[in-house]
């Protein structure tokens, strides 16, 4: 009787630091944002953990890779399993930070990076490193893309913390704060955002002069950060710039990554160049007026790619290992199932 | 109990305090509620009445960096051309409006947009101390003084705005009127 009386302020105290932590961990669960509906961008980087980590192909960059490829097509025409780790304004940092923590998981035969994000040397804004960097698994690779990533102002502890950060999010919370408190729904297909609506580009405007056309120091260092790990881990590194025609692509940039590619023996692919050739439609294959391809560019851009995949880099077949098919047989119902819910949405029912 | 569950939850509290000492937006809110960025959103720094930045004239219509777009666009009538473009994962459209011999950007704020970049295209416009595309640094400096240089570019900031000319082969090869409020 007396030793229970003993242990009771014991217990009593590991009780109580249960569930204060225990509330103060609900409340950050309820008011960090879910990305499950309308800007579901942020919610892209943290659906990669949930695969089976076997990929061949594995993209990473900016919108410029996670609007335009569909991985859905290298799956059915080439039997090429990929993913896209793509983020909204992902910065050359971020996207060899999100390289570097792919491969503790795995290592991809092929990494492919879009060359978009070499015009920026720092981060231009809080919002897109949250969206990229909170997704993230905590590991050293997190660690250090925080520290590379973080502007003046921001502090380390909100992203180990993110109730510091939303604490007054409290008066803007949903019903899907509360549903998706603990588990979250699948917004993309294997990273791809698919959207099907068509908005001819039009009036796009040219570049602005610059006062200066070279990639910052910080970028480079990165880029060759990038090409220095592939090399060292076997992987074939291909630089690409997606045909997007906005924001505009300056001449001067793509002499300079032409002159990297060729001094590093890197493949590079301005697909830009190759409109024709892969049969883009700025009329009919965009949804955004040439920002972003739509799901019928995207299809396109993916179909090409894959042939050059098999082509160029000798990737094989994998559509007869059972596991895989099977796997990306349920991959498939569900695009086929979006594409069918966005036909309705946007009043193409005529589409097949 | 309740006294360690109160210092644990006041604990919590000074954390939230002090990160409310951090005046920028929190970030969710703004992406899920559809703002460009939090500075955008709260940046009002230019309304009228109140601006001390260098405005453009064009055809008897001034056009302030960071006011709402929608008065003046009534006065300078259809552009030549338009462009829109939505950021990526953001709702609202940055709009591009082409008249001849500039062009104006806009930024979605709430239910407006506002100005975000004047850029003076040809020597057809000058700004309103009289400086155009095609004129020499000495002369630059003749009417706005050193201002500071960031490579090709000589900047001249005032208020919550920077008058921006690029130089090629010391000569202005472009004029910008910048808004600060997205570059935080």
């Amino acid at each position: 009787m007396k030793r229970e009386h003993k242990h009771r302020p014991v217990l009593k105290f590991i009780l109580s630091a249960i569930v204060a932590l225990g509330g103060l961990f609900l409340l950050q669960r309820l008011l960090v944002p879910k990305y499950v509906d309308g800007i579901v961008e942020g919610a892209f980087v943290a659906e990669y953990y949930k695969e089976e980590k076997d990929f061949d192909v594995i993209f990473i960059g900016d919108c410029e890779v996670y609007e335009n490829f569909s991985p859905i097509v290298l799956w059915e025409q080439y039997g090429i399993n990929s993913y896209i780790r793509g983020s909204a304004e992902q910065y050359i940092w971020q996207s060899y930070y999100l390289l570097e923590d792919t491969l503790r998981y795995e290592t991809p035969e092929v990494v492919i990076f879009n060359i978009q994000s070499l015009q920026f040397d720092v981060s231009q804004n809080e919002a897109y490193n949250r969206m990229t960097l909170e997704g993230m698994e905590w590991s050293p690779a997190k660690v250090k893309a925080i520290l590379a990533s973080m502007k003046p102002g921001e502090k380390f502890l909100d992203y180990v913390f993110p109730i510091l950060r939303y604490h007054s999010r409290w008066s803007e919370l949903e019903s899907t704060d509360l549903r998706y408190l603990f588990d979250t729904k699948k917004v993309s297909h294997n990273g791809y955002y698919m959207r099907v609506d068509v908005r001819p580009a039009e009036n796009v405007p040219e570049g602005r002069i610059l006062a200066d056309y070279s990639f910052g120091e910080n970028a480079w260092k990165y880029l060759d950060m990038m090409t220095e790990l592939c090399e060292e881990k076997g992987i074939e590194l291909i630089l690409i710039k997606a045909p997007s025609l906005y924001p505009y692509w300056y001449e001067e940039w793509e002499v300079q990554v032409e002159d990297y590619a060729a001094e590093h023996n890197l493949k590079y692919i301005n697909f830009l160049e190759l409109t024709e050739e892969v049969g883009i439609d700025y009329s009919l294959d965009t949804y955004d007026a040439g920002l972003h391809m739509n799901l019928s560019g995207a299809e396109k851009l993916a179909s090409w790619l894959g042939n050059f995949l098999k082509e160029e880099i000798g990737l094989l077949d994998r559509r007869g290992e059972e596991a895989l098919a099977a796997s990306w047989k349920e991959k498939i119902a569900d695009y086929e199932a979006e594409k069918q819910a966005q036909y309705e949405k946007y009043g193409m029912t005529g589409e097949k | 109990m309740k006294k360690l569950v109160s210092v644990l939850m006041a604990a919590a509290m000074i954390l939230c305090m002090a990160a409310c000492g951090n005046d920028e937006k929190v970030i969710g809110e703004e992406a899920q509620s559809g703002a460009q960025s939090g500075e955008a959103q709260s940046g009002q720094s230019g309304s009228q009445g109140s601006y001390n930045g260098y405005a453009f004239t064009a055809g008897g219509t001034t056009v302030q960096v960071d006011a709402d777009f929608a008065p003046v666009l009534e006065k300078l009538g259809e552009p030549l051309s338009y462009f829109e473009a939505a950021s990526c994962a953001f709702e609202g459209l940055d709009k591009t409006y082409t008249y001849s011999g500039f062009q104006i950007i806009t930024y979605p704020d709430g239910e407006k947009d506002c100005v975000s970049t004047i850029v003076l295209k040809d020597d057809s416009v000058s700004t309103a101390e009289g400086v155009s595309i095609g004129e020499s640094k000495e002369r630059l400096q003749e009417v706005y003084g050193s201002g500071s240089e960031e490579g090709n570019m000589i900047v001249y900031a005032k208020g919550d705005m920077k008058l921006c000319f690029i130089m090629q082969n010391d000569e202005i090869a472009s004029i910008e009127y910048r808004s600060k409020v997205l570059e935080v």
